[in-house]
């Protein structure tokens, strides 16, 4: 699905900055693996809304709507 | 046997077809009709316990089975109702009632695998309470029983929720500073000069109230460049002028008439007066221009900057008779060149602001321009009008740059996931789900705001995580244990399965390489626990 690699560094820095802990060294590939789970969750809903609101392409409202609900089941 | 009992009407209306055909045709037809009704019960009364939920799927399938059915079983159609109670005897005991949806299932699903997918999916409870478990849990807890029980508490606590309403007024204190701003400038606006007026009454200095009306006529004809430009202005709108000098109009018309009779009727000596009245209206200062008395330099800058903000110079006045009022004891010139010091600062300040506002409004209406002037002193009161204007928009600029870093709970700063990034993502799952439109620029922002929001989630959960360890460096098997909380990892789904499906090569290959053996590790313990237990 991705076929080239993510930022790294980024990802470490948005971890390490919002845990305030230091991060292991290739717990940045599982993150940004949860993260991909996260988006095909975020975007198969958003797709099944705007489906269902008759909306040609994914729009940033059905997004909007379906982003807390994503956010609570990736909750740990 | 509900079931059952509910499939006999629905043969009924089949059996009320019946009697159509047998109007047309003959008694074996009617017959062989019956004995196409008989099996269908048969059926259904099987497909009930696998697919009990979906009526459309009941229908189709029994057309198609119904055909084979009484193909075969139309010569038997006199046992038939001897068959009916014997199967419906039989499956009394719980073997014989699945040995015949068993048989009836294998009989209607040709396809193994779509027997065990349709069967595990819909019939395993635990699946559907998960499911409904993830649907529901996530919605209604978190958000309705904090608050609730919050307010709860405080109201049914007795007199402690007094106590407690009092800081709540704390918040509209921040707002409260503001408020008075502004209060202050609608009472500056109007009342102070009328408290001027009397003020000047009691106590007024001759000279100082001639110079100020002189200051007047002598502004109008000062050729200066500052003046020039300011009078042209104001001269290309004079109409405007008078309308807009609502303001200005009242204080000079008010302030020099009044001072007129006041110097004919008592002279004094007061520093504090002539302050007022060179701090208080532009024509004390135009006044002094007129005269030449004070400070020949002094002179020309400040009347038209006053001319031109009449708000700002009533907040500098009260500055400047604050000031005139610590130096009373000093001569009348001390004060007022202290003043005209402060003033050419203020005023050269305000020459630039002055120019900015104006040229924009006289364009537009009147209210407007009475509008845009009494934003802008409020804003220069809250600014407190010494500082300049050049570092205002110094700050704004850096404001703007710092959207891009935010900074988290614990006060690090880190920079905002890269879009570009979230677009491929987004767009290749896009793909995946089969949506052809590609993801917009608002959907984007809408994503990479989601984006941030889960890794700030994230960050908190691994951070608990850790903790509960007992370390201070995340590990894998911290992000290993949220995600099985999240279900996303199962005994079906490992962490390598997903990673399969969803990571390039690169990073599959060293998600191999290290975390694997530790994973082994815990799976040996779990499997050996388990086995002991069951042991």
């Amino acid at each position: 699905m991705a076929q080239t690699l993510y930022p790294r560094g980024t990802v470490k820095k948005i971890v390490k900055a919002h845990t305030n802990r230091s991060l292991s060294k290739n717990v940045d590939v599982l993150i940004f693996l949860n993260y991909a789970l996260f988006m095909q969750d975020i975007i198969k809903e958003a797709s099944i809304t705007s489906k269902a609101a008759n909306e040609r392409s994914i729009s940033a409202l059905s997004v909007r709507k379906v982003r807390e609900g994503c956010l609570r089941k990736f909750a740990g | 046997m509900s079931e059952s009992a509910r499939k006999r009407p629905r043969t009924s209306p089949q059996n009320s077809e019946g009697p159509e055909g047998t109007g047309n045709t003959t008694l074996y037809t009617s017959l062989r009709q019956l004995a196409g009704i008989a099996p269908r019960p048969t059926t259904p009364f099987k497909r009930a316990s696998s697919a009990g939920p979906t009526p459309g799927s009941r229908r189709t399938p029994n057309i198609v089975i119904r055909t084979p059915g009484t193909v075969a079983q139309t010569p038997r159609s006199g046992a038939r109702p001897r068959q009916f109670p014997a199967r419906r005897a039989a499956p009394t005991t719980p073997h014989a009632i699945r040995a015949l949806r068993e048989r009836a299932n294998a009989a209607r699903t040709p396809g193994a695998h779509r027997r065990r997918s349709g069967r595990i999916q819909r019939e395993t409870p635990r699946d559907i309470l998960r499911d409904l478990s993830r649907v529901l849990a996530p919605t209604t807890r978190p958000i309705k029983s904090s608050p609730q029980v919050q307010d709860s508490r405080r109201q049914s606590a007795l007199d402690l929720p007094d106590v407690e309403d009092d800081p709540e007024p704390a918040a509209p204190r921040l707002s409260m500073p503001l408020d008075d701003m502004y209060d202050d400038n609608s009472f500056d606006e109007a009342p102070p000069r009328q408290s001027l007026l009397p003020e000047f009454l009691d106590d007024v200095d001759t000279e100082t109230i001639h110079s100020l009306e002189f200051g007047r006529r002598a502004l109008s004809e000062d050729p200066r460049m500052t003046f020039a430009a300011r009078l042209s202005e104001l001269g290309l709108g004079g109409e405007e002028l008078e309308i807009d000098r609502t303001f200005i109009n009242r204080r000079p018309t008010l302030n020099p008439d009044q001072i007129l009779q006041d110097t004919i009727q008592e002279e004094v000596d007061d520093t504090t007066t002539e302050i007022r009245t060179l701090t208080g209206q532009r024509e004390g200062r135009s006044s002094e221009v007129g005269l030449g008395v004070f400070g020949q330099t002094d002179e020309p800058d400040e009347p038209t900057f006053r001319f031109t903000i009449p708000q700002r110079i009533q907040a500098q006045a009260q500055n400047i008779a604050q000031d005139g009022a610590q130096f009373e004891d000093d001569t009348g010139q001390d004060v007022e060149s202290n003043a005209a010091v402060n003033e050419e600062e203020e005023d050269a300040i305000a020459g630039f602001e002055q120019d900015g506002w104006e040229s924009d409004p006289h364009v537009e209406d009147d209210e407007d321009l009475q509008a845009y002037r009494e934003e802008v002193s409020a804003v220069d009161r809250s600014l407190q009008t010494h500082s300049p204007e050049r570092p205002i928009p110094a700050e704004i600029r850096p404001r703007r740059q710092r959207k891009e870093l935010h900074i988290s709970r614990c006060g690090h700063e880190y920079p905002s996931f890269n879009p570009t990034v979230v677009k491929r993502l987004a767009n290749s799952f896009a793909k995946a789900q089969g949506s052809k439109g590609k993801i917009g620029n608002d959907t984007l922002d809408a994503l990479v705001k989601a984006t941030d929001f889960f890794f700030e989630q994230i960050g908190e959960d691994l951070a608990v995580y850790a903790q509960h360890a007992g370390r201070k460096i995340i590990e894998e098997s911290d992000v290993i244990a949220l995600m099985r909380r999240q279900r996303k990892i199962t005994s079906n789904n490992t962490i390598f399965s997903l990673a399969q499906k969803l990571l390039p090569r690169e990073l599959l290959q060293e998600l191999r390489m290290h975390p694997a053996p530790k994973l082994k590790g815990q799976k040996r313990k779990r499997m050996e626990s388990i086995e002991e237990e069951a042991g």
